[in-house]
């Protein structure tokens, strides 16, 4: 009797069949997997460079849309120099950028290049970048903002970008209070009874966000020029910082009133500075945010929704007996720096000046509204009056606070500054513990 | 017997708040990526203007996000199959066979369990790249198998502490060998918890991102989740195309929960109780 489809022997075997189809499938995906490892994709792997042929840069830009003609920009300097040198560029989530670089650093393996961030984020990785003074001394004169790229005297990274603090702010939600709108508070009295204004008619005087801890971080280099004496500002960045003076008591003290008196939008402690922070203020959502010159939350992205709403401001002066007047706190942004297991440094050099020419920072600067760290572009070609603006205080602009500090140090003064604004600890508990991480 | 009256509400409720808080992320998800930049900016809770696919077609076109779909399918389709094969082998060993030292070699790969990946994030980049296994697909497949099989090995030990031994010793006695037992009996009778396991595995790797980051360091090996999160930039504020990333990168995991609730359901329960 011949089996019919329904029978034990038929279900059998096509159950059977399944088993080894179902099998085949991820079988099949395992050897094209190991083949796809012996393919030459291999060679070309986002490590350190295989040869002279070929430079590997990490960084976290070179997907955006706003930085394309930038690195094509740098790319065609470069290879224009070094025909059949290949560079790739990965662009790498910021999230994780620097547990990758530190495992990378850690087992002595990665990119020839990598971007970094001014200050900690940079000295804390020096012993695995390769010093550079003696092979970009024809870009000092041009670049500006090296000291956030220095681990005592010495060059670690090339500037592209520069970063600073200035306080923007929202003509037309001055406007609404019944404020001049062209005419921003100078002093920490003015920014106090117009943030009384704003408040009253409905809108957060400020935008703040402090899920990752960083909104103290831009209030203390924010307001610090109307608050420390120059004296005082010069001896916090030479390592002489003093943790009970009554200035720097004053700054963790505003940071908790002003909270306290209303001048944030709600759950600023669970509210995200990137990017809900600069989204509320580019949708009209507050009367002033402090943001950046570098990257993102500048000038450029806020423009975009503003327009000729859009104004800026320095730090007010809050002591006026000490501090005759502010100033733009800025220094180097971002930068890149050469990894010490790079097989031809020279090579790897080459192309961190391709990235640093003109050419390239002028497409930074234009298109993704960084102000970048070359002195020579023209930057009248944008028409946006905050950037002029910004860019005319940068010739008295002294470098941020925060940035001198170390990571570790940094890292408490975040949790702490969250913990100050749900009132858990105390400003004299807080600075207690900022002055024994800082020893 | 079904409860009436107040009983009922005070159960319902709670649940439906409790889906409602599950659902909510997505379907705010899904109304971002339908958004403009602008519509975003201007105003973040309002519903999109028209609706639109062009940010998940931008996320889709622009990004390289259809090399890394491949790429996750490929590396999650060789781990899972790698996972089943010696995640069952090992449980049909820990369950049924008597070895010298098996009850301690449970323990180390119980112990393995315990270990959060950032711990040995080091030694394992290390020992990859000597063996010249970084940036590959093998490289990748290993990686996930080592992580992932402590857990894979816990659950089919466990399952197949459930089938009597009765039925084991019958095919002994029948003349089958230790191997003709697994294929024989362990395999099929081990189908259930096989695809449960699977499918919890699968998801695991389609959803990492640490590991992948690590292991697949150039733009073309990147895996889906990987290529989703760089979206991002230095916190990029372009949130309507990163929101059209995530809806390509989610839309198979709930293609998959939607197919196979019951079997993940029994995964996540298997060995918590003993039939």
């Amino acid at each position: 009797m011949m089996p019919s489809a329904s029978s034990p022997t038929i279900r059998g075997i096509k159950s059977r069949r399944g088993w080894i189809a179902a099998a085949l499938v991820p079988a099949l995906a395992l050897v094209s997997a190991a083949c796809g490892a012996a393919a030459p994709q291999t060679q070309a792997g986002g490590g350190a460079s295989s040869g002279s042929n070929k430079l590997v840069v990490w960084d976290w830009h070179s997907g955006d849309a706003t930085t394309k003609d930038y690195y094509a920009e740098a790319r065609s300097d470069f290879e224009a120099k070094h025909p059949g040198v290949q560079v790739e560029f990965v662009a790498q989530p910021y999230d994780q950028y620097y547990t990758l670089l530190g495992t990378a650093i850690q087992a002595g393996k990665g990119p020839d290049i990598s971007m970094f961030n001014g200050g900690a984020q940079l000295r804390d990785r020096v012993s695995a970048l390769l010093p550079l003074d003696d092979k970009v001394g024809d870009l000092k004169d041009r670049l500006v903002g090296w000291d956030a790229f220095k681990q005592a005297s010495t060059t670690y990274a090339v500037p592209v970008t520069l970063q600073g603090f200035p306080f923007y702010y929202n003509k037309a939600v001055y406007k609404k209070a019944g404020l001049d709108p062209e005419k921003p508070p100078k002093t920490l009295a003015e920014l106090q009874t117009d943030c009384a204004a704003i408040k009253k008619s409905g809108n957060a005087c400020f935008n703040l966000g402090n899920k990752e801890g960083l909104g103290i971080e831009f209030f203390l280099s924010g307001f610090a020029p109307g608050v420390f004496s120059p004296a005082q500002y010069d001896a916090w960045l030479a390592g002489k910082r003093d943790w009970k003076s009554p200035e720097v008591r004053q700054i963790f003290q505003l940071w908790k009133q002003t909270n306290d008196d209303g001048w944030y939008n709600k759950g600023v402690n669970s509210t995200a500075m990137f990017n809900d922070q600069f989204t509320m203020f580019s949708g009209g959502k507050g009367g002033n945010v402090i943001g950046l010159i570098s990257d993102t939350a500048h000038w450029k992205s806020f423009d975009e929704f503003l327009g000729p709403d859009l104004g800026v401001y320095q730090a007010p002066i809050a002591n006026p007996g000490t501090v005759k007047s502010t100033f733009l706190p800025a220094e180097g942004g971002i930068g890149y720096g050469v990894m010490k297991w790079t097989k031809d440094p020279d090579l790897a050099v080459d192309l961190v000046k391709s990235l640093s020419s003109t050419d390239a920072e002028k497409l930074f600067f234009e298109k993704a509204g960084a102000i970048a760290a070359d002195k020579t572009i023209d930057t009248k070609s944008v028409d946006v009056p905050a950037a002029g603006q910004i860019v005319s205080w940068l010739p008295d602009s002294k470098p941020l606070l925060h940035t001198a500090l170390s990571a570790k140090t940094l890292d408490l003064m975040h949790r702490l500054s969250q913990q100050l604004i749900s009132g858990d600890v105390t400003v004299d508990q807080v600075l207690t513990q900022l002055a024994a991480s800082d020893k | 017997m079904r409860e009436r009256g107040i009983g009922r509400w005070i159960v319902a409720i709670p649940m439906c708040l409790l889906a409602l808080a599950t659902i909510y992320p997505m379907l705010f998800t899904l109304n971002v990526a339908m958004k403009s930049r602008r519509e975003y900016v201007l105003n973040r809770f309002s519903l999109a203007d028209h609706l639109t696919a062009a940010n998940i077609a931008d996320a889709w076109n622009t990004t390289g996000l259809g090399r890394y779909t491949f790429n996750s399918v490929l590396v999650t389709a060789g781990s899972v199959a790698l996972l089943l094969l010696l995640g069952s082998m090992a449980g049909y060993a820990f369950s049924q066979l008597t070895f010298r030292g098996r009850k301690w070699l449970f323990l180390v790969c119980l112990g393995a369990l315990m270990i959060p990946f950032q711990v040995i994030m080091v030694p394992f980049f290390r020992v990859l790249g000597q063996i010249h296994l970084l940036d590959t697909y093998l490289g990748l497949i290993l990686a996930y198998t080592g992580q992932f099989l402590p857990f894979t090995i816990f659950l089919m030990t466990s399952f197949y502490s459930r089938i009597p031994a009765e039925i084991v010793e019958a095919a002994r006695v029948d003349g089958s060998t230790t191997l003709g037992v697994y294929r024989r009996i362990m395999l099929p009778l081990g189908r259930p918890a096989l695809l449960s396991v699977g499918i919890l595995n699968a998801l695991f790797c389609w959803n990492d991102v640490l590991i992948s980051l690590l292991v697949m360091q150039s733009e073309q090996h990147r895996t889906l989740m990987v290529g989703v999160t760089a979206l991002r930039g230095q916190y990029s504020d372009n949130i309507p195309l990163f929101a059209g990333g995530v809806l390509v990168a989610a839309l198979p995991v709930i293609a998959i929960y939607l197919f196979f609730q019951r079997q993940i359901t029994d995964g996540v329960t298997a060995g918590s109780t003993k039939g």
